[in-house]
């Protein structure tokens, strides 16, 4: 015991001694760094410098929901011109969240976006802990009056465009969707894109499978090839990894992927896409801040607002098809059309929506339910 | 044709170990400056950082303490059943059982007074943690079934179940459909000693303490041992192997369970898949640094979750998550190689005969 007591003490000291070498070539050197950053860019800024900090459950890779995020971080620095980080691969319910979020806090970071769902209770502690510093959430439900707040977006709209699109496509009337967890953003995202399927081809039907996965490629892949095996012809996701693509390419069948553009993951099967765009969103949370006027809002981003949209669309495409989508598209920027618009029906066959009506956000955000034309179940 | 093998010292080298953990470490930053020069960092600015967000104020003591608790009771997991010869790769299951049990018994003491419901809470998790293992114990002590491959498995098991429970009949009514458990009731929290450090600290130090005396100072642990070094002289002292095996990897289990207790009244806010966060698997280094010895852990488990901690900071200048991790290998890896060695010695064998002649020496 004493042995190992002196082998520590070793360590510890030699590490000390590295580290206490380092740290004033490491204070100087970042006080440098900071000195020649603000001559160059110049931003008056009366109270402590803004910086951004962004903390992701998943490396941010080379597409999907984290890499948007990550995307979104970057046009925002530079946008801004203030300082960023990131952190990803980020565990949810672990003491590793609140730990990272103290060190960025401790480095004078002033804005945390976390953008996974499991974050928000944690945060919203931190929140409590830290009312200096803004806190925004993204994918979740709770705020407080000074300085948390959450945001969304209206992810429906372009699913229902990318619907659409998919209705074209396919020719047996089975459309493949695989799909993460059975939550009402995942089913509002499925039955939006149905509705957009039967706005153009009333006769295809929508076949889901869970994966309870949001990136497992393993697991995705089978289950897009277990619907192509059924006889879709064309797949849909709502899923992080370019998996279900893939196996789309192989099969010979068409794809509409989600977060980003993933045309060069499977450049033949793919069709459109729903994607984010987190940037614009990120300036005005970090503008905000930076000018003191920070406000907590439940933010639902609209694809006017821009913080949604869909990807370009495969050339291939017929043209007439593609009109008929961007008059849709330019319907629902200006207000006119809106996905959820009565009669819609579930999927028993009974009324949830009368003829006319618009569904309200509550009941969106809430929603539990499959539309006519969806094969599969809810829970 | 010579060939380098390992061959164990007469005596360990006089002040060899605190000697090579040093040696080690520092070989170690040497190389993790290579690889941060080579990613581009400035490794002083990145040694300074691990070393001040790990160790530099009370407030990061804490963060580390509180990652040591559960790696050290993993690792004391894996070394009790190390100082038998048995393999206990099921620690990171046995966390979660532990967990499960902790957060079935929050569910139905949701009134009970913190104490109560605490202590209730760390004894079903102690309880949890040893039924996940009885399974692979009596297969082993009964049947001579492997335990590495059925502890191994049953890590699987376990995450299932989590999964299970909060996606089905532990899921949150006010979650929208998330699939989270809901949070712990207040009360149900450990208390803090200083800064973040929670009460688990205590309580790990007394398990290390006590498993370490009852290994190293008891006819129980010296029966243990003897098993350990020959499974033929314990049978011919009369020691009961099957029984021994029984009550060392149940206790074992019961080990890795209690820290799924502790982590989810100490830290965490409900029950998640994630709970066990890898504490499990890095135990089984911790006993390995720790050369399998119980009163090896407590050390190794703080320095272990001092350079995971740092390296997880320097993640916030910019490090990549994959840099970090490769960093906190070389680390512990310069570490355990230098404990290795200052146990062994390298040999260059001049011929094949006295290879055979030392080989039927050992």
């Amino acid at each position: 015991m004493r042995k190992r007591l002196i082998a520590l003490l070793a360590v510890l000291f030699a590490f000390g001694m590295l580290t206490a070498c380092g740290s004033d070539d490491s204070s100087s050197s970042s006080s440098s760094e900071a000195s020649s950053s603000s001559e160059t860019e110049e931003e008056a800024d009366s109270g402590p410098e803004t910086k951004a900090a962004f903390i992701m459950v998943a490396p941010i890779g080379d597409a999907g929901w984290n890499y948007a995020h990550d995307v979104g971080r970057q046009y925002a620095e530079e946008m801004t011109g203030v300082e960023t980080a990131y952190v990803d691969a980020v565990p949810e319910g672990t003491a590793d969240f609140g730990n990272y979020v103290r060190d960025f806090i401790d480095q004078g970071y002033n804005v945390i976006i976390g953008t996974s769902f499991g974050y928000m209770d944690d945060m919203l502690a931190l929140a409590d802990e830290y009312p200096d510093v803004v806190f925004e959430h993204v994918s979740g439900y709770k705020m407080n009056e000074t300085n948390f707040g959450n945001t969304f977006g209206r992810m429906y709209e372009p699913r229902y465009l990318s619907g659409m699109v998919a209705g074209s496509a396919t020719t047996s009337n089975l459309i493949g969707y695989v799909a993460a967890f059975p939550i009402p953003e995942v089913i509002r995202g499925i039955n939006a894109f149905t509705l957009g399927v039967q706005a153009i081809n009333p006769d295809a039907e929508v076949e889901v499978i869970w994966t309870s996965t949001w990136f497992d490629p393993a697991v995705e892949g089978d289950s897009a090839q277990a619907l192509l095996d059924k006889g879709a012809d064309v797949i849909a996701m709502h899923q992080d990894s370019t998996a279900a693509g893939e196996k789309a390419e192989a099969a010979g069948a068409r794809w509409v992927s989600y977060n980003t553009d993933m045309s060069e993951f499977a450049p033949e099967a793919f069709l459109t896409a729903p994607v984010w765009n987190w940037g614009p969103r990120y300036v005005e949370i970090i503008e905000a801040a930076q000018a003191g006027t920070y406000a907590p809002t439940a933010y639902w981003g609209s694809m006017a607002e821009g913080i949604v949209d869909l990807a370009p669309i495969a050339s291939d495409v017929d043209q007439g098809v593609v009109d008929q989508v961007m008059e849709a598209k330019a319907a629902i920027i200006a207000g006119d059309l809106h996905p959820f618009t009565g009669p819609i029906n579930d999927q028993d066959g009974n009324e949830v929506l009368a003829a006319g009506e618009v569904m309200d956000d509550g009941a969106m955000l809430g929603m539990m339910f499959f539309v006519e034309g969806v094969i599969g179940s809810t829970g | 044709m010579r060939q380098p093998r390992l061959s164990l010292r007469e005596q360990p080298l006089p002040g060899g170990q605190p000697l090579a953990f040093g040696a080690g470490l520092l070989i170690a930053l040497i190389v993790g400056t290579l690889l941060l020069l080579a990613a581009g960092h400035d490794p002083l600015k990145i040694y300074s950082r691990m070393f001040e967000a790990s160790l530099g104020d009370p407030d990061a003591w804490a963060k580390t303490i509180n990652r040591a608790v559960p790696l050290g009771l993993a690792g004391l997991a894996v070394a009790v059943a190390g100082s038998m010869g048995l393999w206990n790769i099921g620690a990171e299951g046995q966390i979660m059982a532990g967990a499960i049990a902790a957060a079935w018994v929050a569910r139905i003491g949701g009134d009970w007074p913190g104490i109560i419901l605490i202590s209730m809470m760390l004894i079903a998790a102690i309880g949890g943690g040893g039924v996940l293992a009885l399974g692979p114990a009596l297969a082993r002590a009964k049947l001579g079934v492997n335990e590495i491959i059925t502890t191994l498995m049953l890590n699987e098991v376990a995450i299932r179940l989590v999964q299970w429970l909060i996606h089905g009949p532990w899921k949150d009514p006010d979650s929208f459909n998330f699939p989270l458990a809901p949070m712990l009731p207040d009360q149900a929290r450990l208390p803090t000693l200083f800064s973040r450090t929670h009460f688990g600290l205590l309580i790990a130090v007394a398990v290390i303490v006590i498993a370490s005396v009852a290994v190293r100072y008891t006819a129980w642990g010296y029966e243990l041992r003897i098993a350990g070094s020959s499974e033929a002289t314990a049978r011919y002292s009369g020691i009961s192997l099957s029984k021994k095996i029984l009550t060392v990897l149940v206790l074992s289990g019961a080990i890795a369970g209690l820290a799924g207790g502790i982590e989810l009244t100490g830290t965490a806010d409900r029950l998640t898949e994630t709970i066990s966060n890898g504490f499990g698997f890095a135990g089984i280094i911790v006993a390995a640094l720790a050369l399998m010895r119980p009163s090896g852990v407590a050390v190794v488990a703080l320095l272990f979750g001092a350079v995971q901690i740092g390296g997880q900071s320097i993640q916030t200048l910019g490090v990549s998550s994959s840099v970090s991790t490769i960093l906190q290998a070389f680390v512990l890896f310069g570490a355990i190689g230098a404990g290795v060695l200052s146990r062994y010695r390298i040999v260059l064998d001049a011929n094949t005969r006295s290879i055979k002649k030392e080989m039927s020496d050992d």
